[in-house]
């Protein structure tokens, strides 16, 4: 049996399909595509689309940006700070055990967590206080393109949604065309000095590398930032090591890192700090970008 | 003690500190070593023995020698078999000083001298609190004031970690475990110096701590002036903790376990307490060290929790005795 949602749903794909020349799909009713978040929850459906959006993880802020749903944020964590204007937005604090007074007190018809175990309880208080509360997971590539086209159908904007990640995996598929038939250097990217972090196969950074046409001394580490010691990473001995500007210049300083081939030949890199976040929409560039850093003029 | 304890005590660092720049995550055969160490293997060899685990090494056994000392003087001084550098606030103003570095981003190479600061801040701050009680003189009224200064170091590093991220907050934890793993040859010479001197300041007193370990009025009725050597007994025995902290984070139990292993091979005057405690001190934080470098690959054991889980059921087994 269809049900009313699935009636509306196919109607909106109607319409789009029929508008789609036009360029523009908006609905007056926005239901997303999956009726459940990454907590398992049911997104409880509504009549109207949100004006008052708060966003508690910065990569699903920077994401309703760039679908153009930024000029309804009201509220967003500590830590966004891209684009620029976001630091206009009211700051309500961390995006994980947020301040769930202070997230009621900015009024929102729509609150987006991430979808932590630690944010199960916001999450819950969120709607006991009558607020639609959605949490997604954005950790990978493939998390970008979903949630993106999940805050298309929320924000009532898919055609932005869609605009956005084909732009985003047409990049990322002409950089891995570019770097495919080229020699993959080994690397280790390095997120923390003390302890010792390195970017794990469980990051979205570690995609990014291999896309970028270089392989992860770390890709077998199954989380998004494993302690390594530092021994086991003159071990495994990478040819190129990335690095932010004030840890490259303290790996050139101290001369335990000439243990290090990189060091010894030159191969420190600084990566563009600002794409350590989270697979964002700016994930094809910082894809083009470490391309660019790794195999100069491939791209 | 016999001599025969003695020489027990240092074949044992010795061979700590062989197998510990011998072994590692990175292979090496004993040639291999040998040829790190006197500079004529590969660039990776030299690197690995003389830049990583050669100041390893040392690091690891001035942070024993350092936290045994300072452990055995503190308990001489205050009758109380479960003193350790740690219950005068020295672990607790150490964390909050490197916390109050890592939550404003200062650079790596600052945060273990806001840790040696703190250290110093809290053992300063415990005197004042015990002085102002009137109790200066007495060591329960000492260690309560750093039990309490402790506690509100613990409070304070809470607020200072409330705005951080999730990468600084992981390294304020890692260094409140302790490690090693950041030796240098630089950390090897400035804590050399704080146990040169710290240990050679307790030397010269343990023979007043003696005096002390019979008791305040028997100690004054032999001209011991016991409020003057508590005072210096605990700066000294803070100056070795505060070192130790600021090269390697804080290690626990290592300064209450090592002075009873002392007492338990056959030392009796504070003078070779004091002397065994370094050595056994020594060796028993290589070993650790050894254990948390090759326990757990690729990643580190934090130095600390080591430490503890090896003095904890020590503590627990002694307790009724120590008390």
């Amino acid at each position: 049996m269809l049900s009313a949602t699935r009636v509306h749903r196919a109607f909106v794909a109607l319409s789009c399909a029929t508008l789609a020349l036009g360029g523009a799909c908006r609905t007056d009713a926005p239901q997303p595509s999956g009726a459940r978040d990454d907590f398992g929850d049911m997104i409880s459906p509504v009549a109207t689309t949100p004006q008052r959006i708060v966003s508690l993880n910065p990569t699903t802020t920077e994401l309703l940006y760039a679908i153009g749903a930024g000029g309804r944020l009201v509220g967003r964590t500590t830590w966004d700070l891209y684009p620029p204007e976001v630091r206009n937005v009211p700051d309500l604090g961390p995006g994980l055990r947020p301040n769930v007074e202070a997230v009621i007190a900015a009024r929102p018809d729509l609150a987006i967590l991430y979808a932590s175990d630690d944010n199960r309880d916001a999450a819950r208080r969120l709607r006991a206080a009558g607020i639609r509360t959605v949490a997604y997971r954005v950790d990978r590539i493939a998390d970008f393109a979903r949630v993106t086209h999940v805050l298309g159908e929320l924000t009532a904007d898919t055609s932005a949604a869609r605009f956005t990640v084909d732009t985003v995996q047409a990049t990322l598929a002409r950089v891995r065309a570019a770097t495919a038939p080229l020699a993959h250097p080994t690397a280790f990217w390095i997120l923390w000095e003390s302890p010792l972090l390195a970017v794990g196969g469980g990051s979205f950074l570690n995609e990014l590398l291999v896309a970028a046409g270089a392989r992860n001394v770390y890709d077998s580490l199954p989380g998004p930032s494993p302690a390594v010691s530092f021994e086991d990473l003159v071990r495994r001995d990478p040819d190129v090591i990335l690095a932010s500007p004030q840890s490259r210049r303290h790996i050139l300083a101290d001369p335990r890192w000439r243990a290090l081939r990189a060091v010894r030949t030159g191969r420190v890199l600084v990566f563009d700090t600002t794409i350590v976040n989270g697979p964002s929409a700016r994930v094809g560039a910082s894809a083009v970008s470490l391309a660019r850093l790794l195999h100069p003029g491939a791209i | 003690m016999r001599a025969s304890r003695w020489a027990l005590i240092v074949i044992v660092l010795l061979i700590a500190a062989v197998i510990g720049v011998a072994y590692g995550t990175l292979r090496l055969t004993p040639l291999e070593v040998l040829q790190g160490a006197f500079g004529s293997g590969t660039s990776t060899q030299v690197a690995v023995i003389r830049q990583l685990r050669l100041p390893r090494v040392l690091l690891a056994a001035l942070v024993g020698a350092g936290l045994g000392a300072s452990g055995a003087a503190l308990q001489g001084a205050t009758r109380n078999g479960l003193a350790e550098p740690y219950l005068l606030g020295v672990s607790g103003g150490a964390a909050v000083g490197a916390v109050i570095a890592v939550a404003l981003h200062a650079p790596t190479a600052v945060v273990p001298l806001a840790g040696l600061a703190g250290a110093l801040a809290a053992v300063a701050l415990s005197l004042i609190v015990a002085r102002a009680s009137g109790g200066q003189g007495d060591a329960r009224v000492v260690l309560m004031a750093g039990v309490v200064v402790g506690a509100f170091a613990n409070a304070a590093i809470m607020v200072a970690l409330a705005g951080v991220d999730a990468n600084a907050v992981r390294g304020a934890l890692w260094w409140m475990m302790g490690s090693a793993a950041d030796a240098s040859w630089a950390q090897v010479r400035a804590l050399s110096v704080y146990v040169a001197v710290g240990v050679a300041a307790l030397l010269a007193l343990a023979r007043s701590i003696d005096l002390l370990a019979l008791g305040e009025d028997a100690a004054a009725g032999m001209g011991i002036n016991v409020a003057r050597v508590t005072l210096a007994v605990y700066v000294a025995g803070a100056l070795l903790a505060a070192g130790t902290v600021a090269a390697a984070g804080l290690v626990g139990f290592v300064g209450l376990l090592v002075p009873h292993l002392a007492r338990m091979a056959g030392a009796r005057t504070h003078r070779t307490i004091i002397g065994a405690a370094a050595l056994g001190g020594a060796a028993l934080v290589v070993l650790a060290d050894l254990v948390a470098r090759v326990a757990h690959p690729p990643a580190e054991l934090p130095l600390g929790a080591v430490t503890a889980i090896l003095g904890v059921p020590f503590f627990l087994s002694r307790l009724r005795r120590l008390a």
